[in-house]
């Protein structure tokens, strides 16, 4: 327990941004929850659409198979990265860290393009292999699911890191010496000791990484080749090229409240990893 | 859709720069001018009051120079109204905010004339005072109740003469099959123009197009899905994907097919065979805060030639005024949408019929091809 009187300065101190996000992101979006129950006349019309509409749905159903897969590549791959940089020596620490830092700094415009770049028709990869007579014709390796998929990935994978990182700097080097001593294998000692004392950086990075991946808009709309629409690009048509504000407006409400909830276990999961390091 | 067309001007004009195309010094001095028309933005409201202006919406970036150099300077000029270009981008949704905040901000807006249609009848844009715009400056039938045209562009078809060689598609037909024209094909993304095309290629005779008959152009264009490498969303992932040869033939802006034509090096050619014309137009919101009145003279006043000649050579668009096609240089008439000897044979799109029906049209559109 804190003690009582920590509690005020801390008010004092984040009630600016407090205020911040209730005028500039609050206020604007009971603006736009209104919307979902008043346009085009008011009711619950709009959340009746929001599960009858097969575009709706289709788009949902894309969403989240297309975050579940990214969320599954990013968090595995963020683990073995996060293990060298962790647990690596201090070149491999070294290498490890621009590969995850650098993408950072790039923007998700140029990393999209990035891939088409590599991957389309005339791109690297189909010169490549063609130059090596590996294949005859190119192949359609770009503006599909898959590539869709790979640059999620690739934007993803920083943000699983820190939180995974996190939870292996809390891993007490003697818990694995003494499974080492008692004669557990190297794998008996990952699978039984490390990995079980990491999970609530897993859980963590698990949340980070699908909420992030449900908002993407420019990545699937670069190289998604206009067949792999995600939710925010159909509030998007909702509100600008098909203007339909009510049913935007409640496909927003929709995400902005299943975001809440999954920001929601994040916290409680935090807590609990919080808890796991032993203070 | 125009939105995402208007857009593209900028880009173009921006690349064009890059290659020299268009003088540096005279884009400095045009950046300059809009500079120097930011303390406009800091006066008090009274100071403001006294400054007689417009707001000019557009999509931002290198319009502003275009629309500035053919429009806004010599309207200063003639009437000591400065017009301010804005680049928020006046999509339908933004327009129909700024009318319903109670305090519009905006003017004149570069928008789709099924926009301002579709928002005229609900009491958001001005009548068109035809008593001011002339109408005998514009092309007949582009001179809609809340919208007066200003410039053309064409869906045309595209594609890689060297992969097609002597035998190049010609027609919506040939663009539609696969088993002749063998190869990937790119569609815009937003809906507008394909129905037309999947209907001319079914068969269906170019002035008997309207009413779409969707059922039939979404089953069309469902069949030819799977030899789609990409359906685009703007001008420049167009052009990229006809130049990555990502796709060999493809349905896109007569304005980047022109380009692509010239710089491809003749790789890539387009045909105004069957391209699909489409309007672009200036409206004005109500209520606005520069006067109606103004809002007008100005509308009025983009319909001189030599002031639409500058929009076709800065970013290609077909002038709506018929008198400015003769003062495109012969070697430039190719590129021109509206030029009487590329309209031949193109349909016109029907902004009537897509102020009523085009959001319900592009929500099939969609389902189809992402299903």
């Amino acid at each position: 327990m804190r003690p009582r009187s920590a509690f005020r300065p801390a008010l004092a101190l984040t009630a600016p941004l407090v205020l911040f996000l209730a005028f500039a992101y609050a206020l604007p979006f009971l603006g736009v929850a209104l919307w979902s129950v008043t346009l085009p006349e008011p009711g619950v019309g709009q959340y009746e659409r929001l599960v009858s509409d097969p575009l709706v749905l289709s788009v949902f159903l894309r969403t989240f198979r297309i975050c579940f897969l990214v969320t599954l590549i990013a968090v595995a791959c963020a683990y073995a990265v996060t293990y060298v940089w962790v647990r690596g020596t201090r070149l491999q620490r070294r290498l490890i860290e621009i590969c995850i830092f650098v993408p950072f700094w790039i923007s998700l415009l140029t990393r999209a393009f990035g891939w088409l770049a590599l991957l389309s028709n005339r791109g690297i990869v189909n010169s490549w292999l063609q130059a090596l007579g590996l294949i005859d014709a190119p192949l359609a390796l770009v503006r599909n699911e898959p590539s869709v998929i790979a640059g999620m990935v690739h934007v993803l994978i920083p943000f699983a890191v820190l939180p995974l990182a996190s939870a292996m700097r809390t891993v007490d080097e003697r818990v694995l010496l003494a499974a080492r001593g008692m004669g557990a294998s190297r794998l008996r000692i990952f699978w039984s000791v490390f990995f079980p004392m990491t999970l609530p950086g897993v859980i963590g990075a698990t949340l980070i990484v699908f909420v992030f991946s449900l908002g993407f808009f420019v990545t699937p709309a670069i190289l998604g080749g206009g067949r792999s629409i995600m939710v925010a690009e159909l509030v998007y048509l909702r509100m600008f090229q098909s203007p339909d504000w009510g049913l935007g407006a409640a496909i927003s409400v929709a995400l902005v409240v299943l975001v809440a909830a999954l920001m929601g276990l994040l916290a409680r999961f935090a807590r609990l990893g919080l808890m796991g390091s032993g203070r | 859709m125009n939105d995402a067309f208007q857009k593209d001007c900028l880009d173009i004009l921006a690349a064009k720069a890059a290659r020299g195309e268009i003088d540096r010094r005279r884009f400095t001095q045009l950046a300059a001018l809009i500079f120097g028309g930011a303390p406009l933005l800091l006066r008090t409201p009274e100071a403001l009051a006294q400054v007689r202006q417009l707001v000019l919406v557009n999509w931002g970036g290198d319009a502003l120079k275009a629309y500035d150099k053919a429009y806004g300077q010599p309207f200063e000029k003639a009437t000591g109204i400065v017009v301010k270009e804005d680049g928020t981008g006046p999509t339908e949704g933004a327009i129909a905010a700024q009318f319903k905040s109670g305090k519009p901000t905006w003017d004149i807006v570069d928008a789709d004339p099924f926009s301002a249609i579709a928002l005229g009848k609900q009491g958001m844009i001005e009548p068109i005072d035809y008593s001011v715009v002339d109408k005998a400056k514009m092309r007949p039938g582009f001179d809609w109740e809340y919208a007066a045209s200003t410039y053309f562009f064409s869906y045309v078809l595209a594609y890689d003469a060297e992969k097609y060689g002597a035998n190049p598609p010609k027609t919506m037909a040939d663009f539609f099959d696969v088993a002749k024209f063998p190869g990937k094909r790119t569609m815009y993304k937003w809906g507008a123009g394909m129905w037309e095309a999947a209907l001319l290629a079914d068969g269906v005779a170019p002035d008997k197009l309207y009413p779409l008959d969707l059922k039939r152009a979404h089953a069309k264009i469902a069949a030819l899905k799977p030899d789609v490498a990409a359906y685009w969303g703007g001008g420049a992932e167009s052009q990229q994907l006809m130049l990555s040869g990502d796709a060999s033939m493809g349905l896109i802006w007569s304005t980047r097919a022109s380009l692509i034509e010239k710089d491809s090096g003749g790789q890539i050619k387009f045909t105004w065979n069957q391209g699909l014309l489409s309007p672009g137009a200036l409206a004005v919101i109500k209520n606005n805060p520069g006067g109606k009145e103004n809002a007008m003279k100005f509308i009025a006043s983009t319909s001189v030639p030599e002031r639409q000649l500058v929009m076709f050579e800065m970013l290609g668009q077909g002038p709506a005024n018929p008198a400015t096609d003769a003062l495109i240089p012969a070697d430039q008439r190719r590129y021109n949408p509206v030029d009487p000897a590329n309209m031949k044979g193109q349909a016109v799109l029907d902004m009537p019929w897509y102020a009523d029906n085009y959001g319900a049209a592009l929500d099939e559109f969609t389902k189809v091809i992402s299903a």
